[in-house]
């Protein structure tokens, strides 16, 4: 397997307002291979987003180097085979459902393919808001909108920032499978963050749990169970001895 | 609202019973003296042509001066080497009170087409700021969001600092209306041939009050329609784009 993302020996500091400099992440040395399913683990203020935020070229790193596809990363995002779906969902507010699904290929200078807008529309559960703007959706349907147009492109490689943290569990639940599924479908090279333990196992081929202040990698785990998954996986005892060393790892530092 | 519109009642009728005691002297007239003259059919196409002189060069000042306004400031914003420069010569130019800019624009522009363009003047430098700083106000996400998407500068600007600007431009055009209608009536003092300013002056200097202060009514009212109409629009932007 080729390796598409790879952060090696990365560290991030962050110029404070007082002139400190504060270190967000110490020498992160993660690879995603292509095709693979990555998930990033750990606790608040880890680091998450701002490693996601370095394979997505929005930071650069302080020490180390990121490299996607064998190039800067910032090259992907110009050819527009970059998906990212953000943590505060970052739609625009004068654009429609539909619009802001479309928007990748406007962006792209492509005619919007409506099929596939449609179709993501539905996929992620929103059909009859195609025409409802961002603030009359409720939170968890703007993140939803933000992961269709994440992957309308059908991006080569797709960055997840905790996209269903303000989900109910059971449409949580629900979101997990249709993105197992699509996920399937696609093989897309995707790194999710997230909190939930349960969700990094059903979806992931590899969790990487980092620990907090300073970031570290503290933990990789294989996830063992076959593909494709379906809901049955989450009730085998296998599932639930992960779930349970994953909790501990990320309680008490592993 | 209704707060509002009673205190104009309160103001108006009090104007009305100033004027009738001739308390203030002969240079406040009662209100319905200067309305008299406003609705008097003598002077009604008298007033016809200086309004239409006027609101002609008003709209045209505006126009351009909305126009120049926004280009320059989307210019400094697409190319930020132009900011700086554009930044100090707006400024200069604003700092140049339109009594002395007046003079220079008669020898370069002409009598007639003095009045449009201090209005215009006054417009581009509010719509300058304005833009520059609508445009300077998109959120960090967005533009983040336009990086990952693989945005160039031009498609940012069309996408999403253009929109998310459109509140702030159109306040600014609504900021802009009195300015120019100012910019308008001072211009005309230098010698055009019609328009509202004429009439202020030739009133002042033949000791026309009632006439000057219909003109000033007329004026005042002029105003108020454009900002109110405009205000209109502000809301609708404000509505859609934030
Ligand atoms: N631009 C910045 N300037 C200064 N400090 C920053 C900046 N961005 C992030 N940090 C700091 O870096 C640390 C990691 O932040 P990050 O957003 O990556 O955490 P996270 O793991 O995504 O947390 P959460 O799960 O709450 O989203 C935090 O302590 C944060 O304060
Ligand atoms: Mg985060």
């Amino acid at each position: 397997m080729p390796t598409a993302v790879r952060v090696a020996g990365v560290s991030k500091r962050f110029r404070l307002d007082g002139g400190a400099d504060f270190l967000a992440l110490d020498r992160v040395s993660v690879s995603i291979g292509a095709g693979e399913f990555v998930a990033l683990l750990g606790p608040s203020g880890c680091g998450k987003s701002t490693l996601l935020r370095l394979v997505a070229a929005l930071e650069e790193p302080s020490e180390g180097q990121v490299t996607v596809a064998g190039s800067a990363p910032g090259e992907l995002a110009r050819a527009h085979r970059l998906g990212v779906a953000f943590q505060d969902h970052a739609l625009l507010p004068w654009l429609d459902v539909t619009a802001n699904i479309g928007l990748p290929f406007r962006v792209a200078g492509r005619a919007v393919d409506r099929a596939r807008v449609s179709a993501l529309i539905g996929l992620v559960g929103l059909a009859g808001f195609e025409a409802a703007k961002p603030r009359q959706l409720s939170g968890g349907m703007r993140q939803r909108v933000a992961i269709a147009r994440a992957l309308v492109l059908r991006p080569d490689v797709l960055l997840l920032d905790e996209p269903f943290g303000a989900l109910d569990a059971v449409t949580r639940r629900q979101m997990n499978i249709e993105l197992q599924r699509i996920w399937s479908e696609q093989g897309t090279t995707t790194l999710l963050v997230t909190h939930d333990v349960r969700e990094a196992l059903f979806l992931a081929d590899r969790i990487v749990v980092l620990s907090p202040r300073p970031g570290r990698v503290a933990r990789e785990l294989v996830v063992p169970f076959a593909r494709p998954r379906d809901a049955a996986v989450m009730r085998t005892e296998a599932f639930h001895r992960l779930a349970d060393e994953l909790t501990d790892a990320l309680g008490g530092g592993a | 609202m209704l707060l509002g519109a009673w205190g104009i009642a309160l103001f108006l009728a009090g104007w009305e019973v100033v004027g009738q005691t001739g308390a203030l002297g002969m240079s406040c007239p009662p209100l319905s003296a200067v309305l008299a003259v406003l609705a008097d059919p003598a002077r009604a196409l008298l007033f016809q042509r200086a309004l239409g002189a006027t609101l002609g060069a008003v709209a045209t000042g505006y126009g351009l001066g909305l126009v120049f306004g926004v280009v320059a400031a989307a210019a400094g914003h697409l190319l930020p080497g132009m900011r700086g420069g554009l930044d100090r010569t707006s400024s200069v130019i604003h700092a140049i009170p339109s009594v002395a800019l007046a003079p220079l624009l008669i020898l370069s522009l002409g009598r007639q087409a003095t009045p449009a363009a201090l209005a215009g003047i006054n417009t581009y430098f509010i719509l300058y700021v304005a833009t520059s700083s609508g445009l300077a106000g998109t959120s960090p996400v967005l533009r983040d969001l336009m990086s990952v998407l693989g945005a160039g500068r031009w498609m940012r600007f069309v996408r999403i600092d253009l929109p998310a600007a459109l509140p702030t431009l159109v306040s600014g055009m609504r900021m802009a209306a009195p300015g120019a209608l100012i910019g308008a009536i001072i211009g005309e003092w230098f010698g055009a041939s019609r328009g509202v300013g004429v009439i202020i002056l030739n009133a002042m200097q033949n000791f026309q009050i009632p006439l000057l202060w219909s003109m000033v009514l007329l004026t005042v009212m002029i105003s108020l329609t454009l900002f109110w109409l405009l205000g209109a629009m502000q809301l609708g932007a404000a509505r859609r784009y934030r």
